[in-house]
């Protein structure tokens, strides 16, 4: 899976969480910080990654979601690393 | 202790009601003595497995809020959508139905108050609203999908807690406003309501706040109906209008309904000061317990010591008494019977707001409380609707060697109950609301100006 696909996937969930500026969507990039950028609440960060997990069709450690950043790239190679782990 | 010469005015109020799109709905149908009672889709989807069928319910899509479904859960509403952009997205995400309620109550209240920001974000500004129910709707799906469908804790998302803890009312009302004073609160039961504007009285009266958003939500859900439902205690076998019947001789329950109901206290000489609208000034809170240990029955000896504790030595005789009246067997002859004990049988008139729209549990004293101060408003006095006949008999316990009250049946009250709305110079009011636990309250208020 490309990390382009990854990342319009990442999207289409973020449109769904309310608290997020949707405006901020349209530019978002890998360097771009769910809570310094797009003012993602701290405590919508697991539903991020528990829709994540049901979009991508994976699921985290506990101990990966604990150490997971709050940047795109973040999620992005916690995907990617929890596929190739099969 | 209360400081002397502080006083503690109504200055503004707001609710969600059944039937009604806004307070000057509910005003004009409680008067025009109309029944906010309709049979509950939810309640017959159910068939046999529910008794009652009858409810003062509100929809979501009546207060025009939409919930959105989470597509990790079966059935579990994420969150919900203001259509009408009243509450932030941030404030609703933290909140179930009841909370929204209880926002969309106090932004009302807040408004007619006429408090600026400053007065409403103030170190001496508190809220304090309290529910019967716990955010029913949020947590039954939330553990079945974790219990029954095994389902990671993840996937239920961080808002179970706060869209279900005991004070969720209290915390969304005071994370949209923005007040700096206290946040709690008061749960006892179908006193609820009552309750927390008794303690925000108190707050005032002790000179511990200035401005107090106070009053009790009851967010529609099944599983509150059902758990009644279980008890036997609610209402059956008449049209959903006819249903509740408080002091008729042939009630058997009352009918579960949901609302809220909200109000701003503030200081009386500040609220005077600014040329506020006083609504109705509180003159008198007493709340306490039967002692009898029975967690269910009314005790005619608790409320013989709820009057005394209100009314003191003062003398005071209210022009109206707005009962608990619900409809239930024991609890309206006991209540009917304390207070003619206390008041006597003149002078005063009895009137049941639940027999228009039902009993709205931790609502129903603080939608109670608005009933009482439209009452004042209008100089007009609500009915007892359906209270058509009243028992010529003696009730079974006051045919008793321990029965200490009046032995009067209740048919000898019958001028005391109007069974319509009509006109009357109201200067005061008193309140009364009971709850499981045997807790009592009691408040009275009267015009301003008198």
């Amino acid at each position: 899976m490309e990390r382009q696909e990854i990342i319009d996937g990442l999207v289409e969930i973020l449109k769904t969480i309310r608290t997020i500026d949707q405006e901020k969507l349209k530019s978002i990039t890998e360097e771009t910080d769910f809570i310094a950028d797009l003012g993602t609440p701290s405590t919508e960060l697991i539903n991020i990654a528990a829709k994540a997990e049901q979009k991508f069709d994976v699921e985290f450690d506990d101990d990966d979601i604990d150490d997971l950043g709050s940047k795109v790239k973040d999620i992005v190679d916690l995907i990617i690393r929890t596929k190739k782990k099969g | 202790m209360e400081i002397s010469g502080r006083k503690v005015a109504v200055v503004g109020m707001g609710g969600v009601f059944p039937t009604c799109a806004n307070l000057d709905e509910f005003s004009e149908k409680l008067f025009s003595n109309k029944s906010l009672i309709r049979e509950w889709d939810k309640a017959v989807e159910q068939e046999k497995k529910i008794r009652s069928k009858v409810s003062g319910f509100v929809t979501e899509a009546e207060m025009n809020i939409e919930p959105v479904y989470s597509t990790l859960l079966e059935n579990y509403p994420e969150v919900y959508i203001d259509l009408l952009n009243r509450i932030p997205d941030s404030n609703l995400s933290t909140a179930d139905i009841g909370s929204i309620w209880a926002m969309l109550a106090s932004l009302d209240a807040v408004k007619m108050s006429g408090w600026s920001h400053q007065e409403t974000q103030s170190e001496v500004t508190g809220v304090v609203i309290g529910s019967g129910g716990g955010g029913h709707e949020i947590l039954r799906h939330a553990w079945h999908n974790f219990f029954e469908l095994d389902k990671k804790s993840r996937s239920i998302g961080s808002h179970t807690v706060d869209r279900a803890m005991v004070y969720r009312d209290a915390a969304n009302v005071s994370c949209l406003i923005k007040n700096r004073g206290v946040c709690e609160s008061i749960g006892s039961a179908c006193a609820t309501g009552l309750g927390n504007i008794g303690y925000a009285y108190r707050l005032i009266k002790f000179g511990l706040q200035d401005r107090v958003v106070a009053g009790g939500v009851e967010g529609t859900s099944l599983e509150t109906f059902v758990g009644f439902d279980a008890m036997q205690v609610l209402s059956r076998g008449f049209s959903p209008e006819e249903s509740s019947r408080p002091f008729d001789k042939d009630r058997n329950g009352f009918v579960c309904s949901f609302g809220a109901g909200i109000v701003c206290l503030e200081e009386y000489e500040m609220a005077k000061a600014r040329g506020a609208n006083i609504l109705a000034v509180i003159d008198s809170y007493y709340n306490n317990s039967d002692g009898d240990g029975d967690m269910f029955y009314p005790s005619f000896n608790g409320q013989q010591r709820l009057w005394k504790g209100l009314l003191g030595n003062s003398e005071i005789k209210p022009d109206v008494v707005k009962a608990h009246g619900t409809s239930t067997p024991a609890g309206d002859a006991i209540e009917l019977l304390s207070i003619v004990d206390c008041l006597g049988t003149k002078d005063y008139h009895i009137c049941a707001p639940k027999s228009q729209f039902g009993h709205m549990l931790g609502a129903a004293g603080a939608v109670e409380f608005i009933t009482a101060i439209l009452m004042l408003q209008k100089q007009k006095v609500l009915p007892c609707l359906n209270a058509n006949n009243l028992n010529q008999e003696q009730e079974n316990f006051q045919k008793t060697d321990k029965w200490q009250g009046p032995t009067s049946p209740l048919a000898d009250f019958r001028d005391i109950l109007p069974q319509q709305s009509f006109e009357k110079e109201i200067n005061s009011i008193t309140c009364l609301n009971y709850g499981f636990g045997g807790t009592n309250s009691a408040i009275l208020i009267s015009k301003d100006n008198l």
